[in-house]
């Protein structure tokens, strides 16, 4: 009985699996093809990787978006992690008539679409480019600053907070902490796992982020990875062998960010934390 | 615990100094930028594709001789389009390119929506010496506002072997109706098994290549009264549409690589399409020599000629500091430098619209590909015999409607009642 | 006697000092987020609402008081959007939550082999490309795709189907895709939430004989509720602001059959000659929406105000 529940368990696991990383391996062996095959649809890997890569690295500069793309993916999942964490737990924590008022406010800002807002949040940095030439257009301060700040991960932080146990802080006002040591060396341990999910979506929105750095870079050397594939594919007879490279090549890092956060999920952690 | 702080206090410290050297490394370079334009004169020119007006740009940089450095940025034309409306319409010319290309479907749009963002040209380029099409879009109440880059003359590349084994020739197919056209197109289909065309049910480009052979558009010639149901031209083409669905000749596509692939792996025996396309076809190496190309088919009526434009593009100077720069820049390449044009078709494959160019010795060369035709100067000569129309600002927003008209109609609706529904939908949303 | 008095007043002081400071200190916490969030999307949500009741082609805006709204009734691409939007919104926000709490519920078994693989492997389609995806979605589902192939062979049709220029097929497609892509998403919030978990209550449980139901539907559920609402809400926002998976694979067709409401704004300001009056007003019917079924969401959950 136990014995067939697994088995289901791990035919269901695998057969997610498949579906999941299919169009991933389509991408990887597309990269070993000429354009030619993978408008074709051909499925196998073939032998033209090296070409792929060496006209990638000759045609574009691959490495300064990628630069570009780190900077500010890291910095944009710090300050995230760091501001969104402390409005997470003040709204909840610290929960007022006044500041549930304010959070509504926050959170209707989460339900607008982009789209709407970019005129006039574009007009603001223009507005500010001559006083303050390193947040105005054409800087990646001003790529990054608008995007740290989302009510998402504040809202995220805030649902997660209401499964924190108060007795810890209690605990921790008793121990004669003050708040913001509770903060720090309470919550922020207790709650590691939220901060590993937040990190991974934090640094794979930003590192996918579009529309914002499209129309707020200007110059070819400040460009990010999104906006490079998306040159890529634009001309009248793209190179799909080299796209696909280029694509492979952009996934990496928030892949590779997703496996070693998840190892943080282990279950049972809440029991081995103590404040 | 006392780890945890650590980590915090260290990251927020790494993060201050990430966060300050790369401030500092944006504001040396922003500095850079505009020293760089004070004492150089740079202007910066948007376009799109690498393998096509990027590198005609890279040549006209070349061919200038002016003091001014030319800064060539590629972005991807919907990119440009987003960053050019955001810029525009937020007011701050900060960041805006001093040239940029645009679209010829889009031109119209784009200078009626922002009225003093373009320098005028008029003075700039002698309009006569461009083909007549291109004029109609590129000004706006008499001024001449674009320089005319290529052209989107259209041609029928056929797969000759695959004609042959239907029992036809090249010149069998050479100035067509369409309905000729869809009758080869079955005896091919039952000779080979190969479909004629590729078609995109979101895309019309069909359509707009059959309207313009006759001189007609989605508008009238203001530019912007919807022209749909007493649209003749737009009526035939409809027919001729699903007279390729009902023939069963046509193989359904759903995006570009889709079509590039069909004709690339020999699936479809014509592309009906702008002359831009030969480097993709070229792209199979392996099928040269199969191909021709001979003109576009006409709609079956009066007045409808073998000649049409799909796409196709023009330059623009905005009304930003530099734009006298950037006028001069023009005027002395593509606004008439005939040797230029030798070399973009040499080098880039791009036919340009430019008269006086079209007597060089690059026109004439031959191309083994296509069985040793002079195709560019095909190409070229076509482009004279292009109907000017006045595409508006609307094509792409009717194209939206006409395009679920299409599957109506498709689907069994009446014709007359599907551009009946088209024309009053057009009217209602562009008031 | 005086001294004292001081003293106990100084205490008094001190007490109320601290009380005060107790009371306020959340506004600190908040404040740096308050000030951004108002900065970047409160006060560019301002303007936009004042653009809604302007019209007019790019840069020449004029206002038109209640025009725009008044023409969001009698324009069918819109009608068609909302509809759409509509039908993404009922059959895929529950069914992806749903599997997103399976997924997460078996791979947070300590005892399950390979973990990381499986977590990986299900969370890789929101990090795959976009561009790569819609390319493969389009082969997939071509009219000689693979899937056609699949069910031509074990007979299941006798003719290839056209799914991306079926209405019906098309919708289908679209909702298979969103939630291919953000299951694994989702299933990261309740993979770190279930952390948060303390496990012995699932012993306890064992003990009393709950059954691996028992347990999901009387302990799982019930304590992941704040992370279900979260989801649900984000969700329902990413839904009613669908764009990529739209424009990347049906661009809105066949016909406005999978058109939806983002890229209806899009082609608003984007596509067509900008309208970005009539675009914020089609941008505001979002706002209000979710709103509407966010008040819903919180009330079903139970979230006390």
């Amino acid at each position: 009985m136990k014995k067939c529940k697994r088995i289901f368990i791990y035919t269901f696991l695998s057969i997610a699996t498949i579906v999941s990383i299919f169009p991933f391996l389509w991408m990887i062996s597309s990269m070993t093809n000429q354009s030619v095959d993978v408008t074709r649809g051909r499925l196998l890997p073939g032998t033209h990787l090296f070409e792929n890569v060496k006209k990638l690295f000759e045609t574009v500069d691959i490495v300064p978006a990628l630069v570009n793309s780190g900077i500010i993916a890291v910095v944009t999942t710090f300050l995230t992690l760091f501001i969104a964490s402390l409005a997470g737990y003040g709204f909840e924590i610290h929960r007022s008539k006044g500041k549930d008022i304010v959070f509504n406010i926050v959170l209707l800002t989460m339900m607008i679409p982009f789209a709407a807002i970019m005129v006039p949040l574009y007009r603001l940095f223009g507005g500010i480019t001559d006083t303050m030439p390193f947040f105005g257009i054409d800087t990646l301060a001003a790529a990054i600053l608008p995007t740290v700040t989302t009510a998402f991960f504040i809202f995220f932080f805030r649902q997660n907070t209401k499964m924190f146990s108060r007795d810890l802080i209690e605990a921790g006002r008793i121990d004669g902490l003050s708040e913001w040591g509770i903060f720090l060396r309470i919550y922020v341990p207790t709650m590691k796992t939220t901060y590993a999910a937040a990190a991974i979506i934090a640094f794979m929105n930003s590192w996918n982020n579009y529309l914002w750095p499209l129309v707020i870079l200007q110059s070819p050397e400040k460009r990010t990875i999104p906006l490079l594939i998306s040159n890529l594919g634009s001309s009248y007879s793209p190179d799909y062998g080299m796209i696909m490279t280029a694509i492979v090549i952009a996934t990496l890092p928030t892949a590779l960010v997703f496996f070693f956060m998840q190892k943080h999920f282990v279950a049972g952690m809440m029991g081995s934390v103590k404040g | 615990m006392k780890k945890y702080v650590w980590i915090v206090l260290m990251s927020i410290g790494w993060l201050v100094l990430v966060a300050c050297s790369s401030g500092e490394e944006t504001n040396n370079s922003s500095n850079e930028g505009t020293t760089e334009y004070e004492e150089t004169n740079a202007i910066t020119a948007w376009a799109w594709d690498p393998a096509f007006n990027i590198a005609a740009l890279e040549h006209a940089k070349e061919a200038y001789s002016g003091d001014y450095d030319v800064v060539i940025v590629e972005n991807a034309q919907d990119d440009i389009i987003q960053k050019l409306n955001t810029g525009l319409s937020s007011g701050t010319t900060k960041g805006m390119p001093n040239i940029v290309l645009i679209e010829d479907y889009r031109a119209q749009s784009f200078l009626q929506a922002y009225p003093d963002a373009f320098h005028p040209l008029t003075d700039v380029i002698n309009t006569d010496e461009f083909a007549d099409y291109k004029t109609a879009t590129t000004s706006l109440d008499g001024k001449q506002y674009g320089v005319p880059f290529d052209s989107g003359v259209a041609g029928l590349y056929v797969r000759t072997d695959f004609l042959e084994e239907a029992g036809y020739t090249v010149e069998d197919v050479s100035n067509i109706t369409w309905a000729e056209y869809i009758e080869i197109g079955k005896d091919v289909k039952e000779a080979t098994g190969k479909n004629m065309l590729t078609l995109d049910p979101n895309d019309l480009g069909q359509i707009r290549m059959m309207m313009q052979s006759n001189g007609s558009w989605y508008v009238k010639e203001d530019g912007s009264t919807p022209h749909i149901s007493e649209n003749e031209s737009l009526k035939k083409a409809f027919e001729v549409y699903k007279g390729m669905m009902d023939a069963d000749i046509a193989k359904i596509v759903s995006d570009w690589s889709q079509f590039v692939g069909a004709f690339n792996s020999g699936d479809v025996a014509s592309v009906p399409t702008g002359n831009w396309i030969t480097p993709s076809v070229k792209q199979a190496a392996e099928q040269s020599g199969k191909w021709a190309v001979v003109p576009i088919p006409r709609l079956d009526m009066e007045g409808a000629v073998n000649a049409s434009n799909l796409g196709g593009s023009s330059w623009y100077v905005l009304n930003v500091e530099g734009k006298e720069q950037a006028a001069d820049f023009l005027a002395n390449t593509f606004g008439s430098n005939v040797e230029l044009y030798q070399t973009l078709v040499q080098e880039v494959g791009a036919v340009g619209t430019y008269s006086p160019a079209t007597e060089g010795d690059a026109y004439a060369v031959e191309d083994e590909f296509f069985g040793g035709e002079q195709i560019v100067s095909k190409f070229s000569e076509w482009t004279d015999d292009i109907p000017g129309v006045n595409y508006g600002q609307h094509t792409y927003a009717i194209e939206d409607i006409i395009v679920t008209g299409m599957q109506d109609y498709l689907n069994g609706t009446e014709l007359s009642q599907v551009l009946e529904n088209a024309q009053s939908q057009a009217e209602a949303q562009l008031k | 006697m005086g001294q004292q008095l001081i003293n106990k007043e100084h205490i008094t002081h001190k007490r109320s000092m601290k009380a005060f400071i107790r009371k306020h200190i959340g506004w600190l916490f908040i404040i740096v987020s308050v000030l951004a969030i108002g900065l970047f999307y409160f006060y560019p949500m301002i303007e936009a609402f004042l653009l809604s009741f302007q019209s007019g082609a790019g840069a020449s805006l004029k206002y038109v008081g209640f025009d725009n709204w008044m023409r969001l009734f009698g324009d069918p691409s819109f009608l068609a959007a909302l509809i759409n939007t509509s039908i993404y919104l009922l059959v895929q926000v529950p069914v992806m939550i749903v599997l997103a709490l399976i997924f997460s519920v078996l791979l947070n078994d300590p005892t399950l082999k390979f973990r990381g693989f499986f977590r990986t492997a299900i969370f890789l389609p929101c990090v795959t490309s976009l561009v790569a995806y819609s390319v493969i979605f389009k082969y997939l589902f071509g009219v000689d795709g693979i899937v056609n192939h699949f069910l031509l062979n074990v007979g299941a049709i006798s003719e290839s189907i056209n799914f991306l220029a079926d209405p019906i097929w098309a919708k289908i497609i679209i909702i298979l895709a969103i939630t291919w892509r953000w299951t694994g998403y989702n299933m990261i919030f309740y993979l770190s939430s279930l952390q948060n978990v303390d496990h012995s209550i699932y012993e306890a449980a064992r003990i009393d004989g709950a059954n691996a139901f028992q347990q999901f539907f009387q302990i799982t559920i019930p304590l992941l509720k704040p992370i279900i609402l979260f989801t649900s809400i984000t969700s329902t926002i990413g839904t009613l602001q669908l764009f990529d998976e739209v424009m990347n694979i049906t661009q809105g067709g066949p016909g406005n059959a999978t058109l939806s409401i983002s890229q209806y704004i899009y082609n608003l300001s984007f596509e067509y000659t900008p309208d970005f009056g009539y675009a914020a007003t089609v941008s505001y019917v979002i706002v209000i929406l979710i709103v509407f079924l966010s008040i819903i969401q919180f009330k079903v959950a139970g979230d006390k105000k």
